[in-house]
């Protein structure tokens, strides 16, 4: 391991250094080239990410308001008032809840479809378009159907309910059942990308592999388990971590199914940093909520790396 | 406007730096708009929230008042009501470069005076134009107020009522003589009255939507806790001032007609105006602004005001005003032309009435013509009892308030929570935001 990556480092200096005397000459304008087409990315990159975060920073120690009023440094009092402010902690836990809720589904329904599709059900093209179509859709039009699906009076869903001789439910509406209403809608929206995501990895499989499993007498089940399974796992870890930052950002979804009603038990974080930037006008508290939940997000980003380079020295 | 060129006859080069000249030219123009003083009509920004029924009456009174004159030339911006109106006006506030002119619900100014979002009307301006105070009822006129300048002049006031289902009552034996609903004033009388309604409507009795839906929590809520003959104070910087016993009453008034027989228990808005449009209920909580929707169906149907059975007359309402976002630099003549299009509105409000609204200016609702418009009359006293929300900075249609007193509240009537828990929660949340600052004037210094 450590004498071949010495002698990959040995070449690509010894290449550099073969080509510096040809570059000497153009050396300069090569660089302005460069520049120039790099520039535009460099420009929006700045604009458009960099000096947002810096500005955000420095206003989240400020009392700006979106009304164009204040703008005093308030030291750290945004950050005290965040860490004590019950509702802040009750929308983290809620994104926190709704991440892990939507997170398994999501991820065991899509490969359960993928399978599905990979593996011989016939009008192929059929499945894969129906399983990807939801996901082409706008949040707000898939709030409007899983608005009236949960329809209390007049809904899909109490219509089933009512066929197994079950009391209907208002869905959206009691505290109990609404969160899991929109982790129902959710994962009917997205998963299909997660399904695209595992049925593009099954299809790298080399399908010798199945062949030689079948001439072996291995069913359908044991190749799945011992073949296309074990092969998934960079997929799996890749869509995890992509599920967890989706789930994390509940916001439009959520908002919508409930009219832009605050509830207690489905204001995500997200939800929240937009009443206090836009509803309250209070900018300068908002930008300090989003600085506290990126730490958060880099805290659980870190771990998560700390825990996977474990794994991986274990292995 | 068209370039009078062949584009097929000129090389990209050429057409590019003819279309250029021509955009910037048209660009230049458009951000001159003073280059017209005096050889026209001045065009006139209004931007308001007004959609559905309302929008459409909204546009005719516009022309009218367009027709009406050649000083000025009305141009309207509807936005989406709620967070997102509210949210672009203090923006175009704050920025000093706002409409001319704009609606604002009257229960709202009061977050953004102190800001200075906001300019005051010029009184005495107002007054030449035969607009003052002897013209409103009182707490209308006086609801315009933040501190010792007007902020709002209100259009109308839209009040939550009672529509019923003339048919329906009439059958069960509740209406007078004169067609009018027999009169209750107790919880009690109230309730017999729902449950004799009960066995002639097909569906429920009554009507009420709420779920999911703060603003319709409260409007209902708010009426009966003011019938109390009382007022809920929101101190900024100190506690609230909530009379619990009124709230916890009220509450449970609302879980008892919440009882699957007279109002379905599991509701929400757009359900409940369906139920009550097709003829299956006897009786609709609502606003006014329902009217036209019930008039489009063909109903047989009237309106009131809630009765009133904790003793005080009080009906819960906001009022559609105008106001004058803050300009930075305001051009005179365009200001007097705002003033003169703000009287002709209200002097013209009769065409604001029959979308159900009842007018704020009362040589409208006291004339001949206005008692002949039914149901309108029947409520329009409704405009002497009005109870807006209490006033603080986040209170208001529209603002979270509502939606957090939904919050806690929506467990009592949708599942049976505990009346008091439920007010004690609300209290907290308003607590904690009595305890913020106001946004518009975050460093307090504001002064009346």
């Amino acid at each position: 391991m450590t004498n071949t990556a010495t002698s990959t480092r040995a070449i690509v200096t010894g290449g550099a250094s073969d080509l510096r005397p040809r570059r000497a000459g153009t050396g300069r304008r090569e660089q302005l080239v460069s520049w120039a087409f790099l520039a535009p990315f460099v420009v929006a990159f700045v604009l458009f990410l960099i000096w947002p975060i810096v500005h955000g920073i420095y206003l989240s120690f400020t009392d700006q308001s979106l009304t164009g009023a204040g703008g005093s440094l308030v030291g750290f009092a945004n950050y005290a008032e965040a860490l004590t402010d019950p509702v802040m902690w009750r929308s983290m836990g809620n994104t926190v809840w709704f991440t892990l809720l939507s997170t398994v589904p999501l991820v065991a329904i899509a490969l359960l479809m993928a399978a599905l599709v990979d593996r011989g059900l016939p009008g192929q093209w059929l499945w894969r378009l129906s399983f990807f179509m939801p996901y082409l859709l706008a949040s707000t039009v898939i709030s409007q159907i899983w608005v009236w699906i949960f329809n209390p009076q007049i809904g899909a869903a109490n219509n089933v309910l009512e066929a197994f001789g079950l009391e209907p439910l208002a869905w959206l509406q009691n505290p109990e059942t609404n969160m899991m209403s929109i982790v129902i809608a959710t994962v009917w929206w997205t998963v299909g990308f997660n399904f695209l995501l595992y049925l593009a990895a099954m299809q790298n499989i080399p399908p010798q592999q199945y062949e030689a499993a079948s001439l072996d007498g291995a069913s359908t089940w044991r190749q799945f388990w011992s073949i296309t399974l074990p092969q998934l796992g960079p997929a799996t870890v890749l869509i995890l971590l992509l599920q967890i930052l989706a789930s994390l950002k509940l916001f439009d979804q959520a908002y919508q199914m409930l009219g832009g009603v605050a509830s207690d038990t489905t204001r995500s974080i997200v939800q929240y940093i937009y009443e206090a930037g836009f509803t309250s006008y209070r900018f300068g508290y908002s930008a300090a909520i989003s600085y506290v939940f990126f730490a958060l997000i880099v805290i659980v980003g870190v771990a998560q790396a700390v825990v996977s380079r474990r794994r991986k020295e274990q292995l | 406007m068209t370039p009078p060129i062949e584009p097929a006859g000129l090389s990209r080069r050429q057409f590019l730096s003819v279309a250029g000249l021509t955009a910037g030219t048209a660009l230049l123009a458009g951000c001159a708009p003073g280059a017209t003083l005096g050889s026209g009509p001045q065009t006139l920004q209004f931007w308001h929230l007004l959609s559905g029924g309302d929008g459409v009456t909204m546009s005719t009174l516009l022309q009218q008042a367009n027709d009406a004159q050649d000083a000025f030339r009305i141009r309207p911006t509807v936005l989406a009501w709620g967070t997102p109106y509210y949210t672009k006006l203090a923006m175009a506030g704050a920025g000093g470069r706002a409409p001319d002119v704009a609606v604002m619900h009257a229960t709202r100014t009061v977050g953004w005076a102190p800001g200075g979002l906001l300019d005051p009307w010029d009184l005495d301006r107002l007054a030449e134009l035969g607009i003052d105070g002897s013209k409103f009822p009182d707490p209308i006129w006086e609801k315009g107020f933040v501190g010792e300048n007007m902020y709002s002049i209100a259009l109308d006031a839209h009040p939550f009522v009672m529509m019923f289902n003339t048919d329906i009552c009439d059958a069960a034996g509740v209406l007078d003589t004169d067609g009018a609903l027999k009169k209750t004033s107790s919880p009690e009388e109230f309730v017999d009255q729902l449950r004799t309604v009960s066995g002639t409507a097909e569906g429920h009795a009554l009507s009420y939507g709420y779920l999911g839906d703060g603003a319709q929590m409260w409007r209902l809520f708010y009426c009966l806790y003011a019938q109390h003959g009382l007022a809920m104070e929101l101190p900024i910087g100190g506690k609230a001032i909530i009379d619990k016993d009124a709230a916890i009453e009220s509450l449970e008034f609302m879980q008892t007609l919440l009882d699957g027989e007279i109002a379905a228990a599991q509701n929400d808005y757009g359900s409940a105006v369906a139920e009550f449009a097709t003829g299956k209920s006897g009786m609709l909580f609502t606003g006014v602004w329902e009217l036209r929707t019930m008039q489009n169906a063909k109903l047989p149907f009237d309106a009131t005001v809630i009765p009133t059975l904790y003793g005080t007359p009080a009906v819960y309402a906001d009022s559609h005003s105008f106001v004058l976002p803050n300009q930075t630099n305001p051009d005179p003549a365009k200001r007097d032309l705002t003033y003169r299009f703000v009287a002709d509105m209200l002097k013209g409000s009769f065409g604001w009435a029959e979308a159900g609204h009842v007018p704020a200016f009362l040589p409208v609702t006291q004339s001949p013509k206005y008692d002949d418009l039914l149901p309108q009359a029947h409520y329009a006293e409704a405009a002497e009892h009005v109870v807006y929300d209490p006033t603080a900075w986040f209170t208001g249609s529209g603002s979270s308030f509502q939606g957090e007193f939904g919050a806690a509240v929506q467990g009592v009537l949708l599942s049976g929570d505990d009346p008091a828990a439920a007010i004690d929660r609300f209290e907290a949340r308003v607590n904690t935001l009595l305890a913020q600052p106001n946004p518009a004037d975050p460093e307090g210094t504001w002064k009346p």
